[in-house]
């Protein structure tokens, strides 16, 4: 009988505290400090306003655009397809799923960019992967693809390519500051269900 | 951290020879233990030995302690270790059919390598037992499919369906081990057969 | 076969220590590979090289071998288990030379004859390799590993294979004592 009390000495013990411990469910790894500053430094999140627009325009699967700001401003104008999630609530069990995962960029976005930084900042922290933001934010979208100006004429071939670009995507994206109020509604009743993306790859194993 | 070789930090090469570093550990442990005698193996249904409750018991406690510990140390991320999936009907029907070829042949799978790499004929006898018993389903596939495929309820955790955390099912299930060997202590003493 | 002669003591490993170290190793497994023991799936391997090899076309056809590819790409005998396996037969060996247990026999009741003994292994073998590849698994990677990671699948297959075993053992008790 000795082995089996000790055995059961042994492991009792461990089993209560399993017992009573909460479950582990934070991520382990981490980046460094040296590693976000690196790669804050290296500009890496940024992407341009024009490949943004391309891809709502063409409903490209891959992305999905988070407007990080409070939801009043979600509300009164937001990208087409948008998910709010304010960068307060960023860390919030809720949002994990649709935030960690590598099948879909994280496009956060705010007016200018500085919220849209920290809440990818945040998500690097997490060492959660694909988060962009895109250049200028919001400001600069209205400027360029909303509203684009005009090049100059002397101005070169490529500038011009650019223009008809952004014309063509501010029409279909419901161009100017006048068709908001429209674009309220809409977004507000066809707000995207939070779906949680499927986790990445997992071991095979069975048999 | 762990698992190493899904979070990448061992190659997938590596991966299959620590897969067969591990395998010598496990038939090394299985024959010290006495799983490469078939007479040993069916004692537990007669009472005579139970030595397969004890260390298969002991074992998955000792596993699902370890792996609940390592994850509370995040040593490694549960969420990316296999948990097998349940089809309900071929869950059942497979395990009865199991349970059969166990108390007619006295080995398993894994016991019957045991028995061979020290020579049990039986056991290699068993072993060609089962490549065609794996050949008979795999050429029949069309007939059963329906049945093998039926009722898929994902990868649920037994702690989850029963509204428990894995912490207090782990300890539940140390309790109920404890207590099955005590019973099969007692049946040892009461069914005593002679060494072999 | 004369049993006085075999029934000298051989020592085994204390079950709880056994136990203890099986763990031990189950751990490892899932440390290292994201994945428990098993053994059937090995069979698998083993079968599906069989069958691809024997009659390649009619193999394409059959769902088994379909359903076998979709989750393992490249050959089908350079997987985890067939590994795994071949470390089993060493480490198992090298315990049995350890213990004075290697001797090439067939281990059986003496109520029962050696060539009863081989055909009920057969048999055997043949139920259990069936039923193992309805259960996605046997009592080393259902029901062992199952249970390591709290899966229903798991737990669920090893109550039925005990359970199923305690309820035939009467019907065949005289092939064991």
């Amino acid at each position: 009988m000795k082995p089996l009390r000790l055995l059961a000495l042994f492991i009792i013990p461990m089993g209560l505290i399993i017992a009573a411990v909460p479950q582990n469910k934070t991520k382990p790894y981490k980046l460094t400090a040296d590693q976000l500053l690196g790669e804050a430094n290296a500009r890496t999140q940024y992407v341009a306003p024009e490949i943004v627009a391309d891809m709502i325009v063409k409903k490209d699967p891959s992305f999905q655009l988070i407007d990080v700001r409070n939801q009043d401003e979600f509300e009164k104008f937001s990208l087409p397809g948008a998910i709010n999630i304010p960068v307060s609530d960023l860390l919030s069990d809720k949002h994990t799923d649709i935030l960690n995962q590598d099948i879909k960029m994280n496009i956060f976005y705010s007016n200018g960019t500085i919220t849209a930084n920290e809440a990818w900042m945040v998500t690097r922290q997490l060492s959660y992967k694909n988060n962009f933001v895109p250049e200028g934010g919001l400001n600069y979208w209205f400027d360029a693809i909303l509203n684009p100006q005009k090049p100059a004429s002397t101005s070169p071939d490529e500038e011009f390519a650019k223009y008809d670009f952004r014309l063509s995507a501010g029409k279909a994206l419901g161009g100017g500051l006048t068709v908001q109020t429209n674009q309220n509604q809409s977004s507000a009743s066809s707000k995207p269900a939070l779906q949680s993306a499927p986790k990445k790859k997992k071991a095979a194993g069975g048999c | 951290m762990g698992p190493l070789s899904v979070n990448e930090l061992i190659s997938e090469n590596t991966n299959l020879f620590l897969a067969f570093i591990i395998g010598i550990g496990f038939g090394f442990v299985l024959e010290q233990s006495g799983f490469s005698s078939s007479r040993k193996l069916a004692g537990v249904f007669y009472g005579y030995d139970t030595v397969v409750l004890k260390v298969f018991f002991t074992a998955a406690i000792t596993a699902m302690l370890g792996l609940l510990f390592f994850s509370l140390f995040g040593w490694v991320d549960l969420n990316l270790v296999y948990v097998n999936p349940t089809y309900l009907t071929s869950a059942i029907i497979g395990g009865m059919i199991m349970g059969v070829g166990f108390i007619i042949g006295g080995y398993c799978p894994g016991t019957s390598f045991c028995g061979v790499s020290i020579g049990k004929i039986d056991a290699f006898v068993f072993i060609g037992g089962l490549f065609l018993g794996v050949l008979i389903f795999g050429l029949g596939y069309n007939i059963w499919d329906g049945m093998y495929l039926a009722k898929f309820l994902g990868s649920p955790k037994i702690s989850t369906t029963l509204g428990l955390s894995d912490g207090v099912f782990a300890f539940l299930l140390i309790i109920i081990a404890l207590v099955m060997f005590r019973v099969a202590e007692w049946a040892e003493k009461k069914f005593p057969r002679e060494q072999y | 076969m004369v049993n006085s002669k075999e029934s000298k003591k051989t020592k085994y490993l204390n079950p709880y220590v056994g136990g203890v170290l099986l763990g031990i190793v189950l751990l490892a497994a899932n440390f290292v590979s994201g994945r428990g023991l098993g053994a059937s799936g090995a069979i698998k391997s083993v079968v599906v090289t069989s069958m691809t090899t024997i009659a390649p076309s009619a193999s394409e056809k059959s769902g088994f071998i379909k359903e076998f590819t979709a989750s393992h790409s490249g050959n089908p005998m350079k997987t985890w288990l067939v590994f795994e396996m071949l470390g089993v037969l060493v480490g198992g060996f090298f315990s049995g030379v350890l213990a004075g247990r290697v001797k090439l026999k067939v281990e059986h009741s003496p109520k029962i004859t050696s060539r009863k003994r081989l055909f009920l292994a057969l048999t055997g073998g043949v139920l259990f390799g069936f039923g193992s590849q309805l259960g996605r698994g046997c009592t080393s990677g259902s029901a062992l590993s199952g249970m390591a990671v709290l899966s229903l699948g798991g737990f669920i297959t090893m109550m039925a294979i005990f359970g199923t075993a305690y309820a035939f053992a009467y019907l065949f008790r005289k092939n064991w004592i």
